[in-house]
């Protein structure tokens, strides 16, 4: 995902340490809710956080390796690229990269 | 729902999964469901770990859930008041005797043989199915195409099902999904390779282990690209279930090119809650049949679905739901248009006589940008009798402009006129009633493999007597 | 374009046991009526707000009505003329303050005496006990009233909650046409929840248009109620140009044997409204007839949902209903979502079924007028007018025609081809 991209990263007052790999949480940046996941290997990603099926909320959901599940109806996306891995959501999410800037995770929106 | 007969509480001594531990103990189960026994349902079968997680997940989702408050009646439901791993819950009728009198009188009267009868019923081993299934089984084999029970299916090919396994119909889809994913057991497992066509109807009758009167069958199929199968599941003489709550899930990919046709006849028993999640996906140019025809048990709620993903798509619901007196049929379709070009057709006929009630629920959706897609709907019921009930709730949900979605329902009685032409040749009240009703469901019946189809017009003209007037 | 569970709104409108007391001392009400907008005050109070989990109201959120909107007390302009033969002949057309004092005892005998259907029940009920506007049209036995009568209210003032009132009576044998229109100015925030209550006696021939031209900022949350009694023919036009929000629910019950209904819709909306009709039709009478068709022409962004019951129930014999549903989607972000449902309780059914479209003008039609020499913005009017000829073809009266096809022109234009080539 080497992509130069021009827009900036936007800070989300996260600190990587506090986090528990495996998890996804919620993250509010610059106005967007985002659904934030550290996977067992550790890395990072970021989706929206609005489940494009029925409105759930994706950072209260599970992680499973890098499966985003939605606690509504169970619907699943890639970490990574926000793309359909489980129905009933068709539509992907957005994603973004996310990455640990001086001990504290970094968005680029 | 206290389950009658005392022949449950015994062990049961034909267990067929084949156990990787033959040193165990047969476990005594009990009624009821809690994680331990989930746990033990996934020891007991020799599954790969990720499995066991899955189900307990899926358990909590259960938990956790509440109970659809749409449908039917899902009131009388006590989820601690059934066995969820008996082999052969529907085997446990140990003698003919032990089959209830209505069903004795109905194999009669369609001339089942002896042999199958007992089948049915669950009493004794295996009909005929053996010798049958291992000449298929060889001519599949030479085509590379996979047919095998479910649980053997994660055995022995554990990558292609963690794959597929859980993304069509996700645990947490709704209750009924969740414990399915919890406490499955049986069902059928298909991968045709690409550009394989399967000529001869696979039917679930014929696998070796078959759990035909499974309830909590898992059923996973997929088509690879450009290959084509047809799937049979049911029959339509009444299946005899001592067990109340039938909840089956079956996930369906059809891939890019390919074309799959799923038929279902049921006739389950008057005690029976038949609650099925069933869905499939179509990509580029698939196209995905569901012929679903529904007769019988206390109440079923089933949606076959179809998520039209790829450009020229198509889907199709054919749906026939028969509810006698006490007995409701809340069936229908759901398809939903995601990208351009694609079409879909439901038909839906019901009939519902005596005290019964059939509803057809069903929903089309069109995601803004699935331009060009086209979709029909047409719901027809006839109500036999004056106490006999017909609703019709078709949802639609369309955001996007450049498309043709149009649905048309009818709700009729026989006509007194129809009635009168016919018996004016000869036939009598019922014979003439049975022959429109026939007339009425055949543009379905057509599609449906011929035995099944004889053996349906016969079980019609069964329930119309006395049905009308 | 479905909405998730709604939060409750008590807070829209601050209206308390004190303000009805209010309106009542305002106008030196009798003690009859001091009893009745009580009882259902109390009514409206046990009754909840929708959740957003009813199915009728899954599909509308209520969560961005206007705040803080005082109820409107003094009687807004409600034009009603008569003309002195009818006057004479006993039909009352009369503003419902004035009604009260001078038929009252009539009045009394029909005023809030029925319920309706539950997703609105909490409407009906606050209008019941908080209306400070209306009219009271009665006909008597046998009077024929060869001529259309018209009411218009208008809602003068921004950030108020407006609940008129409009009470039909057709006794046996007559026979009525009323207009009822409804205006309030754009931008200006405010909650009408006027209701209509029309009861058609045995043999009774009613036409009751509704023309809502609310502004642009207005929600309209309102009810209609219709009794159908023996014999009785009665058609309903609603015509739903205005407003942001629209909730409307539609009771129309066929108590009597052999009654025909008729109950007909008219959307053209753009911009961001969001339309929701729910509507019943309850055969309870035998050999009755009751046929619904709603069209919708929907622009920009705007949504059109409908939710229909139509129940024949087990005692009604040989009956004939349907009910139709068409949306012509004229822009990519436009949606629809109709949902005619049936619940058939008896097999003694002459006719019954349901449709429902929704999609853009078919092509080939669109080929066709352009081949006749029409730019395709004048090519898509005159199919739109066309499209809604199916109802507008069934409006008796000439002049509630042109009041509603000049109101519809606002958003669909005016077909600007010579009348005949119009098609029927």
């Amino acid at each position: 995902m080497a992509i130069e991209r021009a827009t900036a990263g936007f800070a989300t007052g996260l600190r990587a340490a506090d986090v528990t790999p495996g998890t996804v949480q919620v993250v509010e940046v610059d106005g967007r809710s985002l659904c934030i996941g550290l996977t067992e290997d550790g890395e990072w990603g970021a989706i929206d956080n609005v489940c494009t099926h029925d409105g759930g909320v994706l950072g209260e959901g599970e992680l499973d390796d890098n499966a985003v599940e939605c606690p509504r109806h169970g619907g699943r996306f890639d970490l990574f690229s926000g793309r359909v891995l489980a129905l009933p959501p068709v539509r992907p999410v957005n994603a973004h990269v996310a990455r640990v800037e001086g001990g504290e995770l970094v968005v680029e929106l | 729902m206290a389950l009658q007969n005392p022949a449950l509480s015994q062990i049961p001594d034909s267990y067929k999964y084949g156990w990787h531990d033959s040193e165990q103990p047969l476990p005594v189960f009990k009624k009821g469901l809690n994680a331990e026994i989930v746990a033990e349902i996934s020891r007991i079968k020799g599954e790969p770990k990720w499995m066991t997680d899955r189900r307990l997940k899926a358990y909590r989702h259960f938990e956790a859930r509440p109970m659809p408050t749409w449908g039917g009646d899902l009131g009388q439901i006590d989820f601690q008041d059934i066995y969820y791993y008996v082999t052969g819950t529907s085997k446990a009728v140990q003698s003919w005797d032990d089959v209830p009198d209505y069903i004795r009188r109905t194999y009669d009267k369609l001339g089942i043989p002896e042999a199958e009868k007992k089948y049915l019923a669950g009493v004794g081993g295996q009909y005929d199915s053996e010798v049958v299934y291992h000449n298929i089984q060889e001519e599949l084999e030479k085509q590379g195409v996979i047919f095998l029970g479910t649980d053997q299916a994660l055995q022995e090919y554990p990558e292609l099902f963690r794959e597929y396994f859980g993304t069509i119909i996700p645990a947490n889809d709704n209750k009924l999904a969740a414990l399915n994913t919890a406490v499955w057991s049986g069902g059928s497992f298909i991968y045709v390779p690409k550009g394989v066509h399967v000529e001869l109807p696979l039917q679930a009758y014929f696998r070796i282990n078959t759990e035909n009167m499974g309830q909590f069958e898992r059923t996973l199929i997929i088509a690879d690209e450009g290959s084509s199968v047809h799937y049979v599941e049911g029959c339509t003489a009444p299946t005899y279930s001592t067990a109340s709550l039938h909840s089956a899930v079956v996930e369906i990919v059809v891939k890019k090119g390919a074309r799959v046709r799923y038929t279902t006849i049921q006739n389950w028993s008057a005690n029976v809650y038949n609650l099925v999640t069933k869905r499939s996906t179509v990509e580029e140019d698939g196209v995905m049949e569901w012929v679903d025809c529904n007769l019988g048990s206390r109440l079923t709620m089933k949606y076959p679905s179809i998520y039209l993903m790829g450009e020229r798509a198509h889907g199709e619901v054919l749906s026939i739901a028969f509810a006698g007196s006490d007995q409701h049929q809340d069936a229908g379709g759901k398809i939903i248009h995601a990208a351009p070009n694609t079409t879909s057709l439901i038909t839906s006929k019901s009939i519902s006589q005596g005290t019964g009630r059939t509803s057809y629920r069903g929903l089309i959706k069109v995601y803004p940008g699935c331009t060009r897609s086209k979709s029909t709907v047409r719901c027809d019921a006839l109500i036999l009798s004056d106490e006999a009930r017909s609703d019709t709730y078709p949802y639609m949900e369309i955001d996007e402009e450049d498309v043709t979605i149009g649905h048309e329902a009818t709700v009729s009685k026989v006509g007194s006129e129809q009635l009168f032409y016919l018996m004016s040749r000869g036939m009598n009240e019922n014979e003439a009633a049975a022959m429109i009703v026939n007339g009425f469901i055949e543009p379905i019946v057509k599609e449906l493999p011929m035995e099944y189809a004889v053996e349906m017009n016969r079980l019609i003209q069964l329930s119309m007597e006395g049905a009308v007037g | 374009m479905t909405s998730g569970p709604i939060t409750v709104r008590p807070d829209a409108i601050s209206l308390d046991a004190a303000t009805i007391t209010g309106i009542s001392d305002a106008h030196d009400e009798p003690q009859w009526l001091r009893s009745l907008r009580r009882s259902w005050w109390e009514r409206a109070e046990a009754t909840p707000w929708p959740t957003g989990q009813e199915e009728e109201w899954r599909r509308t959120s209520l969560e961005q009505l206007p705040r803080n909107l005082e109820l409107l007390t003094e009687a807004p302009a409600v034009g009603c003329a008569l003309d002195d033969d009818l006057r004479a002949a006993g039909v009352i057309f009369a503003d419902l303050h004035s009604a009260v004092r001078e038929h009252g005892d009539l009045l009394q005998h029909y005023l809030g005496t029925v319920d309706t259907i539950a997703s609105h029940a909490k409407f009906w009920a606050l209008a019941h006990a908080a209306w400070t506007a209306g009219i009271f049209l009665y006909v008597p036995a046998g009077v024929d009233i060869d001529r259309t009568l018209f009411a218009r209210s208008a809602q003068l003032r921004a950030n108020v909650a407006f609940f008129p009132l409009m009470l039909v009576v057709a006794e046996a044998g007559s026979r009525v046409t009323l207009m009822d229109e409804h205006l309030s100015p754009d931008g200006e925030a405010g909650w009408f929840g006027g209701i209509v209550d029309v009861r058609a006696a045995e043999g009774a021939w009613v036409r009751y248009a509704n023309l809502q031209r609310l502004g642009d900022a207005t929600w309209n949350l309102g009810a209609q109620r219709v009794d159908v009694g023996k014999d009785a023919n009665v058609t309903t036009l609603n015509a739903e140009i205005g407003s942001a929000v629209t909730k409307v629910g539609l009771d129309a019950r066929m108590t009597g044997n052999g009654g025909v209904s008729r109950l007909l819709g008219l959307l053209a909306a753009g911009d961001d409204q969001h339309i929701d009709m729910n509507s019943v039709q309850d055969l309870f009478g035998s050999h009755t007839t009751s046929d619904l068709l709603y069209l919708s022409a929907l622009y920009d962004r705007a949504k059109a949902s409908f939710y229909g019951l139509l129940r024949v129930q087990p005692e009604a014999k040989a009956t004939s209903s349907y009910q139709e549903c068409r949306n012509l989607l004229l822009s990519p972000e436009a949606g629809a979502e109709p949902i005619p449902a049936l619940e058939i309780l008896t097999n003694d059914i002459l006719r019954c079924g349901h449709g429902a479209t929704a999609g853009a003008i078919d092509p080939v039609q669109m080929f066709y007028a352009q081949s006749r020499g029409l730019e395709a913005d004048q090519a898509e009017r005159m199919i739109v007018r066309g499209f809604f000829e199916q109802v507008v073809a069934q409006i008796d009266s000439e002049e509630i025609k042109e009041r509603v096809l000049e109101a519809l022109a606002a958003r669909i234009g005016s077909a600007d081809v010579a009348d005949g080539e119009e098609a029927a």
